[in-house]
């Protein structure tokens, strides 16, 4: 039995982590489950209210979708590929992040001003004013701090997560949309759609330690092994650059209307959503090429740390 | 019609007061529009006129062009007057001679002559089986910027218009390149 274990590793390649993408389709109202070893679609999860942003519990059992015209934030089974519950945020819920101790998630009224944070067991809630147009939402891995873009007034915001009380607002670029938290460093990098760059944050000092530029129209951006990623949907690439120097070291051609970005596990692929023409891409990190594609729904948002890894 | 212009800018005004923030604040759903259309002439032939950014005469209901810059990405601007008196100013983005292919964004809208906010939107000239197709392809928001939108102001109104602009401004780009 060992033995046969060991074949289909060894026959099957060394990626044991077997990650899957939870894809939001905006415009197909629906949900897809793509197996990231394969780079096939496992499953379409119906949704609805225009699905945007997502987000999965550490321990890999729950996604959490957020639908702006629902409103509501969808309460995903992610191994049963079953919607749960439905929970209704008034304000446009649109960027989402799970609470690292798995009880809670926050979700970013966009039509508002708001931060929300909502009991999953007890469904209690707390908000927070952030400012116009809250979008991206990065929850601490230590869970002392909620990150929120507060895109229409440029600036990162940092929520005290036991106070759920604002900290700090950091200044950044033009419009700061995606968003994403490098722990070891203790650095936030935010795309600033407006002004073409990559907001950089040191979350503890509270200071902009930098902004790297990159192509036109960056909505999302990832990290993975000392790299950061960021999707230009004007330009249709994926800039790269040194996440800790800022220095820039490649563009990769992408899809039509590129838009979110996610890292695998292990760090060594980074995902990709072409929004316009419905797809998910692989790139890998060192060699920075693309080494893989599948189709999604239509219109794949898929705003948040979209990967969710299965054991 | 100056009644007409001062129900625009009341409507506008509206629309901002309804607005946080800045013009360019927009609904939570992306809309995508994608027409095409098949010409019986040269991919060059076509890209001559496509490609002219100061030359729309071809747009649907433009009377009168204003606009500087060529077609250098970021600089080259254009301003399409139309019959109806509404305006739209576009900005071209990206601009690519070899693929045949460039993206425009709208820098101000009309929202009576298309009900969008945030349009890029690209055209593309490749070899059709009569000679050349051309794509056009945009991505926008409805006008209005919040949940529940006025019924005038939907996602659907707001695709509806788009894809019927293309539609008509493809005809006539198709009947200029295969006319004399």
């Amino acid at each position: 039995m060992k033995n046969w274990l060991l074949f289909i590793v060894l026959v099957c390649g060394a990626p044991a982590l077997a990650d899957e993408a939870f894809i939001p389709n905006q415009s197909s109202d629906d949900l897809s489950v793509i197996d990231l070893a394969t780079m096939t679609e496992r499953a379409r999860i119906t949704i609805g209210g225009k699905p945007a942003g997502v987000a999965v519990s550490r321990d890999g059992a729950r996604v959490f979708v957020t639908s702006p015209e629902g409103p509501y934030v969808s309460v995903v089974d992610a191994g049963a590929r079953k919607v749960l519950k439905r929970i209704p945020v008034a304000g446009g819920p649109l960027g989402v992040a799970a609470a690292p101790d798995g009880r809670r998630i926050y979700v970013a009224e966009a039509y508002g001003r708001d931060l929300l944070e909502i009991g999953l067991e007890s469904g209690s809630t707390r908000r927070v004013e952030v400012g116009a147009s809250p979008s991206g939402v990065v929850a601490t891995p230590d869970g002392r701090y909620v990150l929120v873009t507060v895109r229409d007034e440029d600036r990162l915001a940092i929520v005290d997560a036991v106070s759920f009380t604002v900290a700090a607002q950091v200044k950044v670029g033009a419009h700061p949309f995606g968003m994403t938290f490098d722990a070891a460093s203790g650095r936030a990098y935010a795309a600033d759609v407006l002004s073409d760059d990559v907001s950089v944050v040191d979350v503890e000092a509270r200071k902009l330690i930098g902004a790297a530029p990159v192509g036109k129209r960056p909505y999302g951006v990832a990290l993975a092994r000392g790299r950061a990623f960021a999707a230009n949907q004007y330009a249709e690439s994926v800039s790269v650059f040194d996440a800790q120097s800022l220095a820039p070291l490649s563009t990769i051609r992408a899809g039509e209307y590129p838009e979110s970005l996610a890292a695998s596990r292990d760090g060594a692929i980074i995902y990709l959503t072409n929004w316009f023409s419905n797809e998910l891409w692989a790139i890998n990190v060192e060699k920075l090429e693309i080494v893989g594609k599948t189709a999604t729904g239509d219109g794949p948002r898929a705003f948040g740390d979209f990967v969710r890894a299965t054991q | 019609m100056k009644r007409r212009a001062a129900l625009r800018i009341l409507r506008a005004a509206v629309l901002l007061a309804l607005t946080p923030g800045t013009a360019l604040a927009h609904g939570a759903a992306p809309q995508k529009a994608f027409e095409s259309i098949e010409i019986a002439a040269s991919p060059e032939r076509v890209w001559a006129i496509v490609g002219d950014f100061q030359d729309a005469l071809w747009l649907p209901g433009v009377v009168e062009i204003k606009g500087g810059g060529g077609s250098k990405p970021d600089e080259a601007w254009r301003r399409l007057i139309f019959a109806t008196g509404g305006a739209i100013d576009e900005r071209l983005v990206q601009y690519d001679a070899s693929e045949m292919s460039l993206r425009y964004m709208i820098e101000h809208g009309d929202f009576d002559i298309l009900p969008v906010g945030n349009l890029s939107a690209t055209l593309k000239v490749l070899p059709g089986p009569s000679g050349a197709r051309v794509e056009w392809k945009a991505r926008f928001y409805r006008a209005f910027p919040g949940g529940n939108p006025p019924e005038r102001f939907t996602d659907e109104v707001a695709v509806d218009a788009v894809s019927a602009y293309f539609k008509a401004g493809l005809a006539r780009l198709r009947a200029r390149a295969e006319g004399p």
